[in-house]
């Protein structure tokens, strides 16, 4: 099984440079091999209605975080804002 | 139809839910406020923390799925939609893949002329909002506010059931009005509580359906209606021109009216949806689910029909009040308190009324009360008062408390009715118009009005015109 | 003279609520002890001793006032980096988190501070705990300290060495696949992977949500049950966690094994484990048969795919957790970035470090358009089959035991460039998180070379009062936890 690593790197925002490709290549395409091992099995995934949640009550919580507690590990701020590169749409 | 296409139109709906808190932590649910200030360490996705679901979205969702007659999944799951983007703190979304809140429902749509539209109603799923990226020509880089993050949203999507931008229209309007009457959401465009991606192809009817194209970005419902009628037409003239519709989304840009590419199937997003980890079934009981359905409000098209079926009200009143929760609501809230006569009432609702709340005046922020504007709509149904009596007692009433009987006795506003008194100021009149009666009796029939105009002028408008009017009739019978 | 540090915690809580010594001479003593070893050990990543010592002077006090209503106040707790600590980097050994300060404490930690523990620092792991042996860590290679020239096993590497090197006398960890058990088996000590929904996971740092759980470490089964009973507990802020009534596992041990029935499953003892190991195990079986238990052959089946199924899970899970690390809102960012998208990538691919980047690229491979079915659902499919031949074995057995890993610890650098030899370390520990199962790892004999073997005990859903039983018999019997020479 050929695994295009390039494409996969893409889709997780990675960028892997060429030196590094083939030994990606070669041991992901073992982990592959290994896992394709597993059997078949028949049978379709369900959810479990015995595993239910409980689910939150709509009321608003005590704790509130100040603006500068929550962007303090922030790489970057302008105005009470993360900054980012600048986005097309 | 145009130029023999058939348009198709399928819409996804999404509406931000006006629950208390966020749909995974308790921070306020609301608009507008300070950036990043309604964010906490949940709802900014930070390391470790662990969503967990609000119970009022399932709810709010399943009302909406009674309210579209769909099937309710009330044993389904949440799912991780993955991809990267400023305004994503998780770079997933939470939202439901496979198995959707509610499914398979309907909903008619009453067009202007009266006739009724079936859309189906594919599945209505909860998820959570992204937060936003602000731009500045001055600044070199974008802005993310997180605030917006975690806001609950449904999302309706619709069959392909649409025939043109005139359906998607009477659709969208439907379904806001329907989520403003089961108030689960404020459905309020230029906050972006309510946005839509529109999907549209043509073909010729008889053959199978074109190929689809995905608009995004449409953020009111007459730029749907617009990016449609040109989506339409872009896709036709490839048509006619031999070319072929290629599968794709595009981005409406309502300012300059086109629609523009985004991206193609070929670079489709891959969103590798999986199960949530983090959460587990949500299971609704039985009970609950047949209890969110027999509380539901009556809905506006039932509404509309029962105001022209009991009331007598025109399809185009009826429908008009009901666009409406506040109008509708006082309107109901008036028969109740008395009023006689629905369709005088429906006069005012959509004159007076509506006059202040266009201009922004909510009618608990006046003293107008069902009871009082029952009885003052009472007064003028049985002829009490004259109309225009009655704009007056209506500018007294709206400003300040006061007891209707009261003010048309102060300002002299009651009408005669009295039968002798008419007929005193009658056999006044006709005697000092010998000339019209004269005319009257030799067939000029129009000669009546000037003789009842004549006795309101000399009651000084106080006269009950109609009763005035039989009088004058009987009157000139009696000596022809 | 025997030092505080080498005292077990359920001995040091007697001596602090009689006031023999304080939380303040005991925190010295395990932060002296640090100073003194951790040159060649590198199990912390990150101390504060002005402020564990505040920490250790609040617990006096509240002992003082016998307002103390923990048997664990005033004892040091060691914290693997992967779990939140308010105002205290964590960094989950990753340059990615080399600046990120938390906000708000895990719940582990609230609970932990409520019972005025005090934090004797954070512990170092495999990079995101994606790892069997401490090597993945960004910053420091952690020593086993039976053999510094071996690993200590992983993730969490730096809880069992600290414990082992009584740098810490008790200390969290996280057990995703055997990053609890498999260290705690590497470096000798008592390492317990509670039920899955036991312990609260807001505030861990999720590797794979669905298998992830905080756990203890210990240098004895009491010392394991009383940090357990302090963290075990349902939390709101989990709905993963499960809501059920949680009774002491200090105040219900008891080595009373007579007639328990202790399942021996053959597929947990032939290839890929090496047969020292096995003997080991065996020979504690037989020990505890002496006591009264009764060992019985079971059957699972699907043991052999569990690897497999559990890569696969895990690193779907993974993929998606760690998207989260951008560069955007918190930690890492690279420098020099030309727009959005090589902001991104640069930040990831600069920020995590190689393992990190296989698991998330196999996640995002064994997720995409395509493959789901092949992949994810098949594993998903398979972790139900293993679920239920665990169900099927509880219905005649008790206990299930087996080694913990496949050997003793390996040398520092033997398997970092072959993941698959590094992934067969966790043969023996991933069933039970497939499975949602409680499991506990005990030293059970020792290599020529003087290294720890481990054996595993696994019990049915929340019973790990069961597995503690067992594992306190066996001490008793077999006798346990013995220090390295240092």
């Amino acid at each position: 099984m050929d695994i295009d690593i390039r494409h996969i790197a893409k889709l997780s925002r990675l960028r892997i440079d060429d030196s590094e490709l083939a030994g990606y290549e070669k041991e992901m395409a073992d982990i592959i091999a290994m896992v394709e091992a597993m059997p078949d099995i028949e049978d379709e995934l369900t959810v479990d209605p015995a595993e239910a949640m409980t689910l939150r009550a709509d009321e608003l919580g005590e704790k509130c975080f100040s603006r500068d507690e929550i962007l303090k590990n922030a790489p970057k701020t302008v105005a009470g804002c993360v900054v980012v590169p600048k986005t097309v749409d | 139809m145009i130029k023999g296409y058939e348009v198709v139109v399928g819409l996804e709906v999404h509406a931000e839910l006006n629950t208390k808190t966020k749909i995974y932590c308790n921070c306020r649910n609301s608009f507008g406020l300070e950036v990043n200030t309604q964010v906490c360490p949940i709802c900014l996705g930070m390391p470790g923390t662990l969503p967990t679901l609000n119970e009022k979205v399932v709810e709010y969702a399943i009302k909406m799925g009674h309210a579209l007659n769909c099937s309710i999944n009330r044993i389904c799951k949440q799912d991780r939609k993955n991809y990267f983007y400023p305004d994503l703190p998780k770079s997933y979304q939470i939202s439901q893949a496979d198995i959707p809140l509610c499914q398979n429902g309907y909903l008619d749509v009453i067009m202007d002329g009266g006739e009724v539209k079936r859309i189906g109603i594919e599945r209505i799923h909860i998820e959570e909002d992204a937060g936003k990226l602000l731009h500045s020509d001055k600044f070199d880089g974008s802005l993310v506010d997180f605030n917006r993050c975690g806001v609950p949203l449904i999302e309706i999507v619709s069959k392909p059931d649409m025939r043109g931008s005139d359906e998607a229209k009477a659709y969208l309007e439907t379904v806001r009005s329907i989520l403003k009457y089961i108030d689960i959401s404020d459905c309020k465009m230029q906050e972006g509580s309510i946005r839509c991606d529109v999907n549209v192809s043509v073909h010729k009817p008889g053959t199978p359906f074109g190929t689809r194209c995905e608009m995004k970005n449409v953020n009111s419902f007459s730029a749907a209606v617009r990016g449609i009628d040109y989506e339409a037409n872009r896709q036709i003239e490839i048509l006619e021109a031999g070319g072929v519709v290629t599968q794709e989304t595009r981005r409406w840009d309502d300012q300059k009216g086109v629609s523009v590419s985004m991206r193609t199937k070929e670079d489709a997003q891959d969103y590798r949806y999986f199960p949530e980890p983090d959460l587990l079934t949500i299971v609704v009981p039985e009970e609950k689910v047949r209890e969110l359905k027999e509380t539901l409000p009556e809905l506006p098209n039932a509404k509309i029909v029962r105001y022209v079926e009991s009331f007598g009200l025109s399809h185009y009143d009826a429908a008009m009040i009901v666009d409406v929760v506040e109008k509708s609501a006082f309107f109901e809230s008036c028969i109740d308190a008395g009023c006689r006569s629905p369709k005088l009432l429906a006069n005012w609702v959509l004159g007076e009324i509506s006059k202040f709340m266009n201009e922004g005046t909510a009618i608990e922020d006046t003293c107008l009360t069902p009871e009082s504007m029952a009885e003052l709509v009472n007064y003028i149904a049985d002829g009490k008062i004259s109309t225009a009596a009655g704009k007056t007692v209506f500018d007294i009433i709206v400003r300040e408390k006061a007891d209707i009987k009261a003010i048309i006795e102060e300002k002299g506003l009651a009408q005669v009715s009295d039968e002798s008194a008419l007929e005193a100021i009658a056999d006044e009149v006709l005697a000092a118009n010998e000339k019209s009666v004269a005319d009257y009796l030799g067939g000029k029939t129009n000669a009546l009005g000037y003789l009842v105009g004549q006795c309101m002028k000399a009651s000084k408008g106080k006269a009950n015109p109609g009763a005035m009017k039989e009088i004058i009739l009987k009157k000139l019978a009696e000596r022809g | 003279m025997k030092k505080l540090c080498e005292y077990n915690a359920y001995e040091l809580s007697e001596m602090l609520s009689e006031r023999k010594i304080s939380s303040v001479e005991l925190t010295k003593s395990v932060l002296e002890r640090k100073e003194e070893i951790d040159g060649k050990i590198n199990a912390y990543l990150f101390t504060d001793g002005e402020a564990s010592i505040k920490m250790a002077e609040e617990a006096d006090r509240l002992i003082a006032s016998s307002e103390a209503k923990s048997r664990l106040a005033g004892i040091p707790v060691g914290i693997k980096d992967n779990i939140s600590t308010k105002g205290i980097a964590t960094t989950c050994a990753s340059k990615m988190l080399e600046n990120y300060v938390p906000v708000f404490n895990a719940t582990v930690m609230d609970r932990l501070s409520r019972a005025g523990c005090v934090i004797s620092g954070k512990l170092n792991m495999d990079e995101f705990a994606m790892g069997s042996s401490t090597e993945n860590s960004y910053f420091v290679t952690t020593k086993n300290p039976f053999d510094l020239t071996c690993v200590p096993g992983g993730s969490s590497g730096g809880s069992a060495a600290a414990v082992s090197s009584c740098e810490a006398v008790v200390a969290l960890g996280s057990d995703t696949g055997g990053s609890i058990r498999q260290p705690a088996s590497l470096c000798g000590v008592v390492g317990l992977k509670p039920t899955y929904g036991s312990v609260s996971r807001y505030g861990l740092v999720a590797f794979a949500s669905s298998l992830d759980q905080i756990g203890p470490f210990g240098r004895c089964v009491k010392d394991v049950a009383l940090l357990q009973d302090e963290i075990q507990g349902h939390d709101p802020m989990d709905a993963t966690s499960a809501n059920r009534t949680y009774s002491s596992l200090y105040d219900g041990l008891s080595d009373d094994v007579d007639g328990l029935k202790i399942g021996v499953p053959k597929e947990y003892f032939g290839k890929g484990v090496k047969p020292e190991v096995a003997e080991a195990v065996m020979n504690s079986v037989r020990e505890l048969e002496k006591r009264g238990a009764k060992a019985v052959a079971v059957s699972l089946p699907s043991t052999g795919y569990a690897l497999s199924a559990y890569y696969i899970i895990a690193c779907a899970e993974a993929s998606s957790n760690l998207a989260r690390f951008d560069g955007v809102k918190y930690g890492y960012r690279a420098k020099d970035c030309d727009g959005l998208i090589d902001m991104y990538e640069k930040t990831r691919s600069e920020g995590f470090g190689r393992e990190v980047k296989r698991r998330i690229m196999l996640g995002t491979f064994v997720l995409s358009s395509g493959y789901f079915d092949a992949y994810y659902k098949k594993a998903k499919l398979l972790q139900k089959r293993i679920r239920q031949e665990f169900t099927d074995a509880f219905k005649s057995v008790d206990v299930i035991v087996t080694p913990t890993s496949p050997s003793e610890a390996f040398k520092i650098g033997d398997r970092i460039s072959d993941p698959l030899a590094m992934y067969a370390a966790d043969i023996c520990t991933v069933t039970v998180n497939i499975a949602g199962l409680p499991a506990v790892s005990v030293p059970c004999g020792y290599s020529a070379a003087g290294l720890p073997y481990g054996m595993q005990i696994i019990g049915r859903k929340f019973d790990e009062q069961t597995i503690l039983n067992l594992a306190y018999a066996h001490e008793n019997a077999f006798g346990g936890f013995r220090r390295p020479k240092l």
